[in-house]
């Protein structure tokens, strides 16, 4: 049989189904984005015509675009910070598997079945101005707290990122489960025997060989942030003001107000900021993880 | 003596991470309004449950959404995992240049955002814009690229020897796939599986766009309609309930497949 030289015969055709559909409705969208997006297109007129960089341009002067990156960025590190750190830190705790882990891992685990619109409702109880962290805070802390998490500016943007952070970190932490599990217990045990102490071995010998998991969870991370949507508006709804008016959220409403042409350049800018952070990332990441 | 410490870390770090939030939700989703309002992590003075959920079940709409959710994940994750399945037995034993283009595509649909507003006009095109067939095939198209990925690297991983076996003694292409290729990927298939489910099921942003018409809402836009609305919004007792409702089915299923689930996550070989 030639199978392995001219692979297996008329196997090709199974591939068909699904490359139409992600051509149809994956790689036909994406690339129209890239026209679109300097396009003169609204639900106003019927003719679409060439814009050059205008919807760009008036986005910028609209104070949209810039402000949108601006926050979206952060969001996203905020996001990838916290995810990771908690997942980082729960994936230690929990690396073993027995009965007790087992029972906290599911418990930390099922925010992420829920859905973020969810998340963010129940959140926004939690941290409301009469809600029970400021209760909380108020009986450890003088005087009587009741401040609105969501309702300025630069606290709401930082809330509604730590909860999208909250909903996804379970799964963070089986990511870094598993990387924990497939590094050689030999190592460490070797570390231990040379006199490293539990702090001194994660640093030195787990994490730099738990790279391909760091870099798995930072990437999806970060490109899953720079995408949100959900989060804000179970909470904010973009506000206060446009204090977590992210790329996605001024494109719905750009969207909304049949300015199609300029919620496709903010489509774009979200690609390319995808683009351009993921591909440097993955190749510097990529550099820091060694062979086992 | 450590891993009684760690314990102790362990739970008061899931106090206020997990139970707290958990229990403010069910806890006020069964209060009165007026009680639900003072958002305490007390017990209800009055048991008010019954009237709460019966509100959520008829003005929140939820058996609408509940049918539409289900009408649109369960064929749409079944079409991915079988599709993309079949696509990645042939993307790991073709060498053609053209199916490895269309593997990198494939790929490549897993990083990069999807472009919406270009995916309206391309359903506007086809006549399906705001229909269940619309956001169904936008779904598959989108959620292909996962499947594939998991599952090309299992195949290759796999000898050929069983394979060839079964074609020398008779079987043809869809019998091979069928009898050999699918039971040994369904452990890669299983990780496949439950991240559909928990991706599709929780989808707000594709339908917030694609799906159009008060019969078409799925459980996220419900959720969402019924928490926006100014007669309801604002009420926490029933924002709870259609809350719990709403997580209810994806939860029911991690209670009775938990096990399955973590184990699926941390050796499906998410790491890339």
């Amino acid at each position: 049989m030639a199978i392995t030289r001219r692979g297996r015969p008329g196997v090709a055709v199974f591939a068909l189904p699904s490359a139409v559909l992600v051509l149809l409705f994956f790689l036909v969208p994406f690339l129209a984005n890239a026209v679109f997006a300097f396009v003169r297109w609204t639900g106003y007129t019927d003719t679409l015509s060439w814009a050059g960089l205008s919807n760009f341009t008036l986005l910028g002067r609209l104070g949209i675009l810039g402000h949108a990156i601006r926050i979206t960025v952060i969001y996203a590190v905020i996001t990838m910070a916290v995810q990771n750190g908690v997942g980082l830190a729960l994936a230690t705790a929990l690396e073993r598997t027995n009965r007790v882990n087992t029972v906290f891992r599911s418990i930390f685990f099922v925010p992420v079945l829920m859905s973020p619109l969810a998340a963010g409702y129940i959140w926004s109880a939690v941290l409301s101005p009469d809600g029970p962290a400021n209760d909380f805070l108020s009986a450890v802390l003088p005087g009587s707290i009741h401040y609105a998490y969501l309702g300025h500016g630069v606290s709401a943007l930082v809330t509604v990122a730590c909860i999208d952070a909250w909903k996804w970190s379970g799964l963070a932490t089986l990511v870094y489960i598993a990387g924990l599990n497939r590094i050689p217990a030999q190592l460490t045990e070797a570390a231990r025997i040379d006199g490293a102490g539990p702090w001194r071995r994660f640093w030195s010998v787990k994490f730099p060989l738990l790279a391909p998991a760091v870099t798995f969870n930072v990437v999806i991370t970060l490109v899953g942030a720079f995408s949100a949507l959900d989060a804000v508006f179970a909470t904010t709804g973009g506000g206060p003001g446009d204090a977590t008016t992210l790329l996605n959220v001024a494109l719905y409403l750009q969207y909304g107000q049949s300015y199609f042409g300029q919620a496709s350049a903010l489509g774009l800018v979200v690609t390319l900021l995808v683009v351009l952070t993921a591909v440097p990332l993955i190749t510097w990441l990529r550099r820091r993880e060694v062979p086992m | 003596m450590a891993a009684a410490r760690r314990y102790v870390l362990l739970s008061l770090f899931a106090i206020p991470w997990i139970v707290l939030p958990l229990w403010l939700l069910v806890v006020n989703s069964v209060k009165t309004e007026g009680d639900a309002s003072l958002l305490s992590i007390g017990l209800p003075a009055h048991f008010n449950g019954g009237a709460n959920y019966a509100t959520v079940l008829h003005q929140g709409r939820y058996l609408v959404g509940l049918g539409n959710s289900l009408l649109m994940a369960v064929p749409s994750i079944v079409i991915v995992l079988l599709l993309g399945s079949m696509a990645a037995w042939a993307y790991a034993r073709s060498p053609r240049r053209s199916l490895r283009v269309t593997y990198y595509v494939s790929v490549l649909s897993v990083v990069l955002p999807p472009a919406i507003i270009p995916t309206v006009y391309t359903l506007t095109q086809l006549g399906l814009n705001g229909s269940r067939a619309g956001y169904l095939l936008t779904i598959v198209g989108t959620r292909l690229g996962m499947v594939i990925f998991l599952c090309t690297g299992f195949v290759r991983s796999l000898p050929t020897d069983w394979e060839e076996a079964a074609q020398l003694d008779g079987a043809g292409r869809w019998q091979v796939y069928r009898r050999i290729v699918l039971p040994l990927l369904s452990p890669a298939l299983f990780t496949g599986a439950v991240l559909l489910v928990i991706n599709v099921w929780n989808d707000f942003f594709f339908a917030l766009f694609l799906l159009q018409g008060p019969g078409r809402v799925t459980l996220p836009l419900t959720l969402y309609q019924f928490a926006s609305s100014s007669a309801y919004g604002l009420r926490w007792n029933l924002v709870f309930a259609h809350v719990i409702l709403t997580s209810l089915p994806l939860l029911v299923a991690y209670v009775i497949l938990q096990r399955r689930v973590l184990a699926g996550l941390t050796e499906g070989g998410t790491t890339g």
